[in-house]
């Protein structure tokens, strides 16, 4: 069996033996990249639907047309940002 | 006819292993370090009902403490690596355990909502990635092999620490009220951390040992010093121009979108379809018994064979499982449910040391598995909105389980994406010997030597 060693008896650089990594990662950039943009595409649809119902809801409730019904700025900031809503 | 046990011996090479090793005393420590850092959080539905009594405030504005420190954890998770390799997984989670105490002392003592914002949303979820990240990759510095025989071991405290504490809590809030049960909990919490810490080494070299599987001609790894510290720096400049380290982040953030929604959806899921609120609960917990056992299994199996077909049968089978739902209506089919579901759902997110291990061999993995765990919270965090905010909108959970579908799926398309773990990805990590310190690299990423001939 091997022992522990005194870790400083050699205090030198590795020699990596020409290893190099020379294309960058474009395969994980672009699969990271994917899942945000869904997952926030995600959040922007099914936020501005909510946002959609909360103004028609209130609308309802005062008996406006729906387009006259203000919404909160978060609510028209996502029906804004979604393209099917 | 062969014998069993004869078998198993030549797979799994049983006789060489030994209780007898400091590496099950280390594994022991992560095991309850994983549970008293992990179980308050799983416990938090615990504490809402109480809270709400106590100061009359809304379960939508507590619940934001709730994602508050899911997210601090999430992104405080590289940090937390990065001081696990740079100062030691002893001295990153000692400072971990003091600011576990003071966010429950302080939580305990919450009388307005920003302070529980501060204690338990930022305090408490900064210590839970202190405590949580730097503790896999010191477990993973004891083996030199076998790493996903410890990796099982230790993944089970995963299910058993919130399993108990829930239970724990439940009876102390109910006996001497929740601000007591958070003093009672802290106090004791940090004694067993602080008890267990003294024992805790970092590597096998600090406590003048060899990691468990070392063999009789292996060479010490190079675990401190100078040349330690800078080849550090220099092979995780390698690691990040790896795809994989990229596409583990996402693989780790799709899995736990996936799962998360199920985690928080099941129960209201079932009683939505006629169950009762016991017999629903029920699901949850049969969900996180049977899931230990693929807990324990996966990383092993991902050890002996290859951690990357392993992680694509649980992502798949989590995803394809889940469409079970979209015919349940009996509290049966929600049982039979949770029996399937959770045996590719407990595989999911333990394999990930063995597949570092396997692409990044004996490199002190703390930042990278930091940055993983970063995935992995922001995905909890996505995966446990999504139940509420699509039924709130749809009426129904159908959206919330094709989501679950979709995103494991694409997690396992993820995976087959990943590059084949038969050779290392950078190079061999340092090993003291007579010479001068050598990294071997792999043959496919070598550059053609100058004084070589054709």
């Amino acid at each position: 069996m091997a022992s522990a060693t005194d870790q400083n008896q050699k205090p030198a650089v590795p020699e990596l033996e020409g290893f190099s990594i020379s294309r960058p990662p474009f395969l994980g950039y672009g699969l990271i990249a994917s899942s945000v943009i869904g997952s926030v595409a995600l959040l922007i649809y099914f936020g501005a639907w909510a946002a959609t119902d909360r103004i028609e809801n209130r609308a309802l409730a005062s008996g406006k047309v729906t387009e006259l019904q203000d919404g909160e700025w978060w609510e028209d900031g996502l029906i804004f940002a979604c393209p099917l809503h | 006819m062969t014998n069993p046990a004869y078998w198993l011996d030549r797979k799994f090479g049983l006789r060489n292993h030994t209780v007898a090793h400091y590496a099950w005393v280390i594994v022991a420590i992560a095991g309850v370090v994983q549970m008293v850092g992990a179980a308050i959080r799983m416990a938090f539905g615990v504490l809402v009902d109480p809270l709400v009594e106590s100061f009359g405030w809304t379960p939508g504005s507590i619940g934001i403490a709730y994602a508050l420190m899911s997210i601090v954890t999430a992104l405080a998770s590289p940090i937390a690596g990065y001081l696990g390799n740079r100062f030691g997984a002893r001295n990153t989670m000692a400072v971990g355990t003091a600011l576990f105490f003071i966010g429950m002392m302080w939580t305990s003592q919450t009388s307005a909502i920003w302070e529980l914002y501060v204690a338990y949303g930022t305090v408490f979820g900064i210590a839970q990635a202190l405590l949580l990240v730097p503790v896999v990759p010191a477990v993973a510095a004891w083996f030199r092999r076998h790493l996903g025989l410890g990796t099982g071991i230790m993944m089970v405290s995963w299910s058993l620490g919130p399993a108990l504490v829930v239970q724990v809590l439940a009876v102390l809030f109910e006996t001497v009220g929740w601000s007591s049960a958070f003093v009672i909990v802290g106090v004791v919490g940090t004694g067993i951390l602080a008890f267990v810490l003294i024992y805790f080494r970092n590597t096998p070299e600090d406590a003048n040992r060899i990691a468990y599987g070392t063999l009789p001609n292996d060479k010490p790894l190079v675990t401190e010093g100078n040349v330690f510290v800078s080849t550090q720096k220099e092979f995780q400049r390698f690691v990040y121009k790896t795809n994989a380290f990229w596409n583990l982040i996402n693989i780790h953030f799709l899995g736990c979108v996936g799962h998360a929604v199920i985690l928080v959806g099941i129960i209201p899921m079932a009683i939505n379809k006629g169950v009762g609120p016991l017999t629903a609960a029920g699901v949850l917990t049969t969900i996180s018994v049977i899931s230990v056992s693929t807990r324990f299994i996966t990383p092993i199996l991902s050890d002996k064979f290859s951690a990357k077909t392993v992680m694509f049968l649980s992502f798949f089978g989590q995803g394809v499982g889940v469409f079970l739902l979209f015919t349940a209506d009996s509290a049966l089919d929600f049982y039979v449910f949770a029996v399937l579901w959770s045996i590719p759902y407990g595989g999911e997110g333990t394999a990930f040391p063995v597949v570092n291990r396997q692409y990044y061999g004996h490199f002190p993995i703390g930042t990278t598995y930091g940055w993983q765990l970063l995935g992995a919270g922001l995905g909890m965090a996505l995966g446990g909105a999504i139940p509420g905010l699509v039924f709130d909108i749809t009426g129904t959970y159908a959206w919330a389980v094709g989501l679950s579908a979709a995103f494991s799926l694409a997690g396992a398309a993820g995976i087959a994406l990943l590059e084949p773990t038969r050779h290392q990805l950078i190079p061999a990590w340092p090993e003291l010997e007579d010479g001068p310190i050598r990294a071997t690299a792999p043959e496919e990423n070598r550059k053609p030597s100058p004084e070589a001939g054709d």
